[in-house]
């Protein structure tokens, strides 16, 4: 199935600001993250079509997933 | 801080502590060595300075009989990555409650003073009364141990922080220095005075990357004692770097929590200046007084368009691996680097950039910078300014000051020099008086007449309990744009359980980029590694939360009613349908969160300020102590 990818703040850097791709129906945030490139421990936020999501959840057909980087107090 | 005999925490009394009174009036300098009393005075910092200030009764803060405590935390000198921090403690001249009685109130920060001050044989400095001339305090290591003397500093006056420190270096070379600006020399018009703190890049470079004690106004309390500076002067001792101390620092480079703030190049995030990107995809970043527009131009002041046109460098305070200071210089036209413009740290650049309308680099480094040679707390002077901006955009015919508007970069420069220089009292006194005086008060950005940092307030009702600055003593800030978390009882539990937690970096002397929690294995491992005592975690949570619960606590004796824990009256009545966050903080939702936050709070409250309130209590304070209504 197809789902758009967006990469926001350092996690466009050498990679992309947005990108459909394919994955397979059954695979989770976690396995699209890894799959990507990322390592779990990098990733801070994820959203799922706007929404705060868990890289334990699966994506539907045409679902927007966000991924960004993390955070900490200034 | 000597320690009689390896103990756990159940015996306070086994530690002592090094404490100097120095009676600014007579000269009169005592030393003393101090048992603890608990485990928050073994601790240190605000767990110590709290209960000091909890034995006053002070109605106002420019009074002789209010301390300034100058105190470190537990591992402060160590060889722990971070462990320098220095704490300032008093009634704040800027936050007050309604009652028009003075908060306690603690500033943090870095830089090389505390170790030096710890090095030079003491952990506490009490200055007492107000000396009849500028003076600066020279604090040494001597043969027999500490010596304190005063100076005559008539030759600091007007001065700039960094001037002032510079003189200082000159004068006492080896030495690190904490000093006021021309800000807290005004102490009467400007009420939130800063205090600079040195770092060794100052120093060697001679440019003015300095470190900020900032919140509450301590600058202006030293400025009112005619205290103008501190000088800590003694050779540099830091530690042998042992098996067990190493360990936990690559807990702390390793471990990941403080990655985020490392340089890109090695795998972070880029200091604090990259959570921008983040809450911009939310719409969450602080635009024109707290108020997003739903626009993109913060995209200019990403680090890589930054990058594009000025010479960024990530540096760190002397023997720290975690480089979160982003300083920002002119870049040369053959590409070297040029003039040294500020320094972006995340706070001050949300409040002068896009708090103000200013979306050019360098012209948001040369207001920071300003603000920091003048010596002011930039959150607070950034969010007053921001009100006097949207103000002057809802009343174009009758504008305040200069008239300034956002993005008005020369008319806001003006407005910072002339605040810092003390002649716009209107201004250096804060957002809440300001707004109060204008009969505005919806969009000033304070709680508790403290100044919000640059996180919005609609993303973070935890903000109503912070006790020292609302993201320096609330670790819930982030927890939306982080977790997506809107439910009531996720809220109770961050603010009740672990948002009060952070606090206890300001007990221990640690900074909170350390990247755990202050309650935490890690940190026990570290006290057992510096000092050999044996602290178990639950100790520590329990010391932790006593000295938060006992600052609320000393608010609500200063008079704090329930209706001031609360938001700024815009998140209610206007939410802003630009932010891509949830809008969940209604009037019923916080209403129900105040009710459950008090009924954690208020029981273990009881008992932790001494009972009745001292004798010689003023009456204000006796009547907000009592819970007298202000007329009785």
């Amino acid at each position: 199935m197809q789902i758009t990818v967006e990469l926001h703040a350092s996690f466009r850097i050498g990679r992309f600001k947005s990108q459909a791709i394919s994955v397979p129906a059954s695979a989770t945030i976690g396995q699209i993250v890894l799959e990507l490139g990322f390592l779990e421990k990098e990733i801070g936020i994820v959203l799922l079509n706007g929404r705060h999501a868990s890289l334990g959840q699966l994506p539907q057909e045409g679902d927007v997933l966000s991924l960004l980087p993390r955070i900490g107090g200034g | 801080m000597r320690i009689l005999e390896r103990q756990t925490a159940n015996a306070p009394s086994s530690v002592l502590y090094h404490r100097c009174v120095v009676d600014l009036a007579s000269r009169v300098v005592r030393f003393q060595e101090v048992p603890c009393r608990n485990l928050e005075d073994v601790l240190g910092g605000f767990g110590r300075s709290f209960q000091i200030l909890a034995e006053r009764a002070i109605d106002r803060a420019y009074t002789p009989e209010n301390p300034l405590i100058v105190n470190v935390g537990l591992l402060t000198g160590s060889s722990v990555i971070t462990a320098m921090r220095v704490y300032l403690s008093g009634y704040s001249p800027l936050k007050q409650s309604s009652r028009g009685l003075p908060a306690a109130i603690w500033s943090a920060g870095s830089g090389g003073f505390g170790n030096k001050l710890r090095w030079a044989g003491l952990d506490e400095v009490i200055f007492e009364n107000r000396s009849a001339t500028p003076v600066y305090a020279l604090l040494r290591a001597g043969d027999g141990g500490p010596q304190v003397e005063l100076r005559p500093a008539s030759h600091l006056l007007g001065l700039t922080t960094h001037e002032k420190i510079l003189a200082l270096h000159r004068e006492h070379p080896g030495g690190h220095y904490a000093a006021i600006g021309p800000a807290g020399e005004h102490y009467d018009s400007v009420f939130m005075g800063a205090v600079a703190l040195s770092t060794d890049n100052e120093l060697k470079s001679g440019e003015g990357k300095v470190r900020f004690a900032g919140r509450g106004g301590m600058g202006s309390l030293m400025g009112y004692k005619n205290l103008v500076a501190l000088v800590a002067q003694c050779p540099d001792q830091f530690p042998r770097i042992t098996p067990e101390v190493k360990a936990v620092n690559q807990v702390v480079i390793k471990g990941g929590g403080s990655a985020r703030f490392q340089p890109v190049s090695q795998g972070g995030s880029g200091g604090t200046w990259a959570n921008y990107p983040v809450l911009q995809a939310f719409h969450a970043v602080p635009q024109e007084n707290f108020r997003p527009r739903g626009t993109e131009d913060m995209q200019a002041l990403f680090p890589e368009n930054v990058e594009k046109v000025l010479d960024v460098r990530q540096e760190a305070c002397v023997r720290c691996g975690i480089r979160c200071h982003n300083n920002i210089q002119e870049r040369n036209p053959d590409g070297s680097r040029g003039e040294f413009l500020g320094k972006f740290d995340y706070e001050p650049l949300g409040l002068f950039g896009p708090n103000l309308g200013i979306y050019d680099g360098a012209q948001v480094a040369k207001l920071i910078h300003l603000c920091d040679n003048l010596g002011m707390d930039a959150i607070s002077l950034g969010a007053t300014l921001g009100y006097v901006l949207e103000y002057n955009q809802r009343h174009p015919q009758q504008p305040l000051f200069n008239g300034a508007t956002f993005g008005d970069f020369e008319r806001i420069r003006e407005l910072v020099m002339q605040t810092g220089r003390g002649s716009l009292a209107s201004i250096g006194q804060g957002v809440q008086r300001l707004s109060e005086g204008l009969g505005e008060t919806s969009y000033a950005i304070h709680v508790k007449g403290l100044e919000l940092p640059a996180y919005l307030p609609e993303t973070n009702p935890g903000y109503a309990w912070a006790i020292a600055g609302g993201h320096m003593s609330m670790q819930t800030y982030l927890l939306l744009a982080k977790e997506g978390k809107t439910g009531l009882d996720d809220w109770v539990k961050a603010i009740t359980r672990t948002g009060l937690l952070q606090v206890g970096h300001d007990m221990i002397g640690l900074c909170k980029f350390v990247g755990f929690g202050a309650a935490h294995e890690t940190t026990a491992r570290a006290i057992r590694a510096v000092t050999g005592l044996e602290v178990s975690v639950a100790e520590l949570e329990a010391a932790v939360r006593r000295a938060f619960l006992r600052g609320l606590a000393l608010e609500r004796r200063q008079g704090y009613s329930d209706a001031e824990y609360t938001l700024p009256a815009r998140v209610f009545d206007e939410p802003n349908p630009h932010v891509k966050l949830p809008q969940f903080v209604t009037r019923e939702f916080f209403s129900e969160l105040q009710r459950r936050v008090w009924q954690v709070f208020a029981p273990e409250m009881e008992g932790l300020l001494p009972e009745p309130p001292p004798a010689v209590a003023s009456p204000a304070v006796a009547r907000a102590a009592s819970g007298a209504p202000e007329d009785a």
